[in-house]
């Protein structure tokens, strides 16, 4: 009885203390009133190996990246793992966050880059504008797509995620929230520019970037519409270009063709998923445009999973298909003297080269994932990866020995967590 | 002995305490409360899951809603989600998970059992929250009842 009465009275005790806490601590409920700022230090990361069966090239997650399973070695920790933590601060109505990644880069190092980095102001319940840096809002989860723990498969599909041609911009976003009976929308705006290092002072820029995301939310059925675009540039293939250049107009319309000098670039998707948490299916498909060396296509996938307990059995399939052409005759060889012969055939060469990385793949996948903790997946996954017409597909590192066509097996073990 | 359980009535007294107890045990019914100074006097439930879920920001009358959640592992938590969305516990931080790493929000703040959310809730009438039928009292008013 006394027991009983002792944890009554340190529970009330608790809850006081606690209330007074967090009516002190946060100003989120009380617009206007000055609140202590809120700092929240939080993380995630996946740690992966996978296996690929193609010696002749090399299997990852995404187009920037050094090397991954496959030729450089069978097995591969570079493919999914990484660590990204993240730095919010909550002022009630203005807020900020700050997020860090290490991955593997085109360099091969895992130097930390900064992924978001912005300042929120919240103008009304429904209304939010932001300044920094943001991820980009497309297709249905690219913000989202490194966090390995929300998303039921090991990697987001290599044929919608792995090649965007740009993937944040520094500027700024508004999002709108809004309600039409049950249904409920999230528009989002936004418009920047971005300037990232590849490798090597090889950089990637974007101007003029502007896009629109949409989001509906209906109980378990959840739909995305996305749209950006940009004004590219990046050094990618410029010795190549130079030499065309040579070639009179012939080589002139040659490069201004493939040359990512201020080429629109454009992606546009559609997605949806229902989810009632027994069970979930999940289906979209996006194109994207470069009109340059960098190539276009249309890919899609669709997957779906059972939920029994901690376990998730999944299967998907995703595909890619190039929309521009990806072999080109390049410089006419006829009447050409024998040494400038030889040197358009090899300009030529080197122009398919770049071509014949413009995706044309599909895969079959399936795996499993155990929700070991409430912050702990582990994932195994098994993926059929088949380049086509030609095409490297999504592999990287291709060696002579590619043979097209040739159907690649990947096995992926995944520890996700979030903190 | 044998007149106690000839008894009807006490039988009946018995029988009905003994099922009242199991029913408590095995699912405990929740109701979700505002202030009882709030204005709100009903909520259904897909309302009441997009504004813990952090879709949506204000009630049904347009004033802004707070959610309130019970401890991380706290029965009341796991069946108030289960039942209105659906999603277990690690769904719902892998839901959380992509709105906290996108910026596009923070959880719910949380509150200790009960009284802690009672007592919470009935101090801000934009707040919301979730508690057993039984911690019901005049300071937070039901909107919602859940099976």
């Amino acid at each position: 009885m006394v027991q009983q009465h002792t944890q009554r009275l340190s529970a009330a005790f608790a809850t006081c203390a606690l209330a007074f806490l967090s009516s002190h601590a946060s100003g989120a409920d009380a617009p206007g009133e000055p609140a202590a700022p809120i700092w929240k230090l939080s993380g995630f990361g996946t740690l992966g190996a996978v296996y690929s069966s193609s010696r002749s090239a090399d299997f990852t997650a995404s187009v920037l990246r050094a090397h991954g399973a496959g030729h450089t070695r069978a097995w591969s920790p570079d493919v999914d793992s990484r660590l990204g933590a993240q730095l919010d601060l909550d002022l009630g109505a203005w807020s900020g966050v700050l997020q860090v990644v290490s991955e593997q880069r085109l360099d091969g190092s895992y130097t930390p880059q900064l992924e978001w980095a912005n300042v929120k102001y919240q103008l009304t319940p429904d209304l939010a504008v932001r300044a920094g840096r943001i991820a980009l809002p497309v297709f249905l989860g690219a913000e989202s797509r490194k966090v390995g723990y929300t998303i039921p498969w090991v990697r987001t599909p290599v044929e919608v995620y792995g090649s965007l041609p740009i993937s944040s911009s520094d500027g700024l976003d508004a999002t709108w929230r809004w309600s039409t009976g049950p249904v409920l929308h999230a528009t989002q705006v936004f418009a920047g520019r971005t300037n990232q290092d590849l490798h090597n002072g090889l950089r990637i820029k974007a101007e003029d970037i502007v896009g629109l995301s949409h989001s509906i939310e209906r109980g378990a059925v959840s739909a995305r519409l996305s749209a950006a675009s940009g004004r590219l540039n990046t050094g990618i293939g410029k010795e190549l270009f130079t030499i065309l250049r040579n070639f009179g107009p012939a080589g002139d319309l040659l490069a201004d063709r493939y040359e990512i000098r201020d080429k629109r670039v454009s992606m546009v998707s559609i997605g949806m998923s229902v989810d009632p948490g027994a069970w979930f299916v999940t289906a979209e498909c996006g194109r994207t445009r470069t009109d340059s060396l960098l190539g276009g296509g249309t890919s899609m996938y669709a997957g779906a999973g059972l939920r029994r307990g901690a376990l998730t059995p999944y299967a998907g399939y995703a595909q890619v298909r190039a929309d521009v052409a990806t072999h080109d005759a390049g410089l006419p060889l006829d009447g050409l003297p024998p040494p400038l012969a030889a040197a358009a055939g090899q300009i030529n060469a080197g122009i398919n080269g770049f071509l014949a990385t413009i995706p044309v793949q599909s895969t079959w996948s399936a795996g499993l994932r155990w929700d070991a903790a409430t912050n702990i997946a582990l994932k195994l996954q098994l993926d059929r990866v088949r380049p086509r017409q030609g095409s490297r597909g999504t592999l990287i590192n291709n060696q002579p020995g590619l043979r097209p066509d040739r159907a690649v097996h990947v096995g992926s073990v995944a520890l996700d967590f979030v903190f | 002995m044998r007149a106690f359980f000839h008894s009807p009535r006490r039988l009946a007294a018995i029988l009905a305490l003994v099922l009242g107890a199991a029913a408590a045990n095995a699912s405990a019914e929740l109701v979700v409360v505002v202030s009882s100074r709030s204005p709100v006097t009903a909520i259904n439930a897909d309302q009441v899951a997009a504004i813990f879920l952090g879709h949506a920001s204000r009630f049904p009358d347009g004033a802004q809603a707070v959610a309130i959640d019970q401890q991380l592992g706290a029965p009341q938590r796991d069946g108030f989600y289960r039942t209105l969305t659906g999603k277990s516990p690690a769904l719902l931080k892998a839901h959380w998970s992509k709105m906290v790493f996108t910026g596009r929000g923070q959880p719910p703040r949380e509150a200790n059992g009960d009284a802690g959310v009672r007592r919470l809730v009935a101090e801000n009438p934009a707040m919301i929250g979730y508690i057993e039928r039984d911690a019901l009292d005049a300071s937070v008013r039901a909107v919602l009842v859940l099976p």
